[in-house]
């Protein structure tokens, strides 16, 4: 087996980079602060927090809960009100704005939600034309849009259905439309696919990315699922404890974690592990005829070297497979590595250099017998 | 029984209706507003003003905790002042709305609590100002269960009409006290009590169709 893909498989991919574009939404020094109620301390949910999100570009929040993601995505529209810091979105400061001026910004931001939040009285066309009616849109403008909507979201064929008689999956696609209606720039999400499951998830996000692309939607989302930034972040912020104790580009925040939640959070996504029968019987002693396990971890560029058939030519070993996973993390490939060589000296030595030189992480976890 | 009796019976029982069906109506007319204003008010919620909302509480409470019988006696000089006078049908709408209006207030406040708080912030995070909150999600979503409550307020009042009858005030309960039980006509109490018996069940029948075909939450694919 080669290295893990051939570029080619990612088509264009590569050649789609982080956007440059100025940023649309800014957190300066930003912080939330709740009153103590009746003698308790004041909760601060966040603190400096120091974010940009570029225009046009998918920027993921990731926390497990109480992190302070919620309040975070909801200071974007005003749900929320900063107590400290500044916050512009689109080139104006929003820190000091009235609940006035929050209601003409909220119809050019769109939120969706874990839950949906479709009102179950309303038909999915009338859920949709909801927005356009608070704007006072006319009758015929909100049915010539609500067409269109749904067909964006391939909902054509339910407009008359009610929320109750919709799948988890056609609900949230209701939300896209509902969200989309008053053509924001901006696209909230709230844990959107969180009570959805991993094929309908993959669905959601599909549309998600589709919408960005095609019509410039910048968006900001917040989630617990490292999948779902995998999927479709270019951008990622850590979120523990009210802060942001890590962020980057998604690539490099992935696939080199630098905090340990970050680390945490990528075990389930891109960690491979060594099966069970294997893991047992680790030592970390080498011993007469044991085999080394060595991690070999691809990003990027050198991912596509034919690093295991070399070492085998080059240094004429023996190379042993034991797990592996090869994955695309926001459109480059990423994979892990567990293969087994000869315990003894100086192959070992021998195989991290040849691997080192091809500028891979190698690292020895063990030695199995 | 004579036709003078059938006649009595199916003017008391048109009292009684007009009564309940006026009294219905009015007390939805004040206690909707008041009902919403109450589920709105407390701190941090959309018309935010807790102290009115105190206020309005102690009052509501207040009118819900006086016996029907002692309220109507109570506020003789109030129908006066609206109704002209404190005899008769037409006086016995105003004890009835007054007792009406804070029950009914009360129940939609509860079928307006119910309405899940995500769809406020989705009607917010969409721009809504709090009227369009109330006018599009709020009452439309708390619907079927104002339905179900005013079914059970025009039930009580059904029962609140015919304690009026104690005060001169008309209707099947006023005929049931004069013939059936003054006059000891125990066949004319028999059918007060039927015909009540009839318009309670359709009543209770009505409303529950009506909130069922409101509620479109328990349809399936």
């Amino acid at each position: 087996m080669n290295a893990p893909v051939k570029p080619a498989a990612f088509g264009a991919a590569t050649a789609v980079a982080t956007p440059q574009a100025a940023p649309i939404i800014r957190f300066e020094q930003v912080g939330k602060t709740y009153p103590g109620r009746r003698g308790q301390a004041a909760v601060t949910a966040l603190r400096d927090i120091d974010l940009t999100v570029p225009r046009g570009g998918v920027v993921g929040v990731i926390g497990r809960s109480g992190a302070g993601k919620s309040t975070l995505i909801r200071l974007v529209n005003g749900l929320e009100r900063a107590t400290a810091g500044r916050l512009l979105i689109e080139d104006e400061d929003v820190t000091g704005l009235d609940e006035s001026g929050w209601r003409a910004r909220r119809r050019r931001t769109g939120m969706i939600f874990q839950h949906f939040n479709l009102l179950s009285s309303r038909t999915v066309a009338d859920n949709v034309a909801l927005p356009l009616e608070i704007a006072g849109a006319k009758a015929e403008e909100i049915r010539r849009r609500v067409t269109e909507l749904l067909a964006l979201v391939g909902l054509d064929d339910k407009a008359g259905r009610y929320p109750a008689e919709l799948s988890g999956g056609q609900k949230q696609r209701v939300g896209i439309a509902r969200a989309l209606a008053t053509r924001p720039s901006i696209l909230l999400c709230d844990e959107a696919t969180s009570a959805l499951d991993p094929e309908t998830t993959g669905q959601i996000l599909a549309l998600l990315r589709k919408v960005n692309r095609e019509l410039g939607l910048t968006i900001l989302l917040i989630t617990h699922e490292m999948q779902v930034i995998k999927e479709i972040a270019d951008q990622v912020a850590v979120i523990e404890g009210g802060t942001i104790v890590e962020q980057g580009g998604a690539f490099d925040v992935l696939t080199r974690p630098q905090h340990p939640t970050t680390a945490r959070f990528l075990e389930s996504v891109t960690g491979v592990t060594l099966p069970d029968y294997l893991a047992h019987r680790l030592q970390a002693a080498p011993s007469p005829c044991s085999s080394a396990v060595v991690r070999v971890t691809f990003t990027g560029g050198n991912a596509t070297a034919p690093v295991i058939s070399r070492l085998g030519s080059t240094i004429g070993v023996d190379v042993n497979i034991l797990a592996g996973r090869i994955d695309a993390i926001a459109d480059r490939p990423f994979g892990q590595l567990l293969i087994g060589v000869p315990s003894e000296e100086p192959t070992v030595s021998a195989v991290l250099g040849a691997l080192r030189s091809l500028e891979l992480d190698a690292e020895v976890l063990g030695h199995v017998a | 029984m004579s036709p003078e009796l059938i006649r009595l019976i199916a003017d008391s029982t048109l009292d009684t209706l007009v009564m309940v069906a006026v009294a219905a109506g009015l007390g939805t007319l004040l206690g909707l507003p008041l009902g919403v204003f109450l589920a709105t008010s407390k701190k941090g919620e959309l018309f935010a003003a807790p102290a009115v909302n105190a206020v309005l509480g102690i009052v509501v409470n207040a009118t819900r905790s006086t016996p029907f019988i002692i309220l109507v006696v109570a506020i003789i000089p109030f129908t006066r002042l609206i109704a002209g006078t404190s005899i008769g049908t037409t006086a016995a709408i105003v004890p009835l709305t007054v007792a009406a209006t804070p029950f009914i207030a009360r129940l939609i406040e509860g079928a307006i609590r119910e309405v899940d708080q995500g769809l406020i912030e989705a009607a917010r995070a969409l721009g809504a100002t709090p009227v369009q909150i109330v006018r599009k999600v709020l009452i439309p979503e708390a619907l079927p269960a104002i339905t179900l409550g005013l079914t059970l307020a025009v039930v009580s009042l059904l029962g609140f009409s015919a304690m009026v009858g104690a005060v001169g005030g008309g209707g099947l309960g006023d005929l049931g006290i004069r013939y059936g039980y003054q006059r000891f006509m125990p066949d004319v109490m028999a059918i007060v009590v039927a015909v009540l018996i009839v318009l309670v069940q359709a009543v209770q029948t009505i409303g529950e169709a009506l909130a069922r075909r409101l509620n479109k939450r328990l349809r399936h694919a």
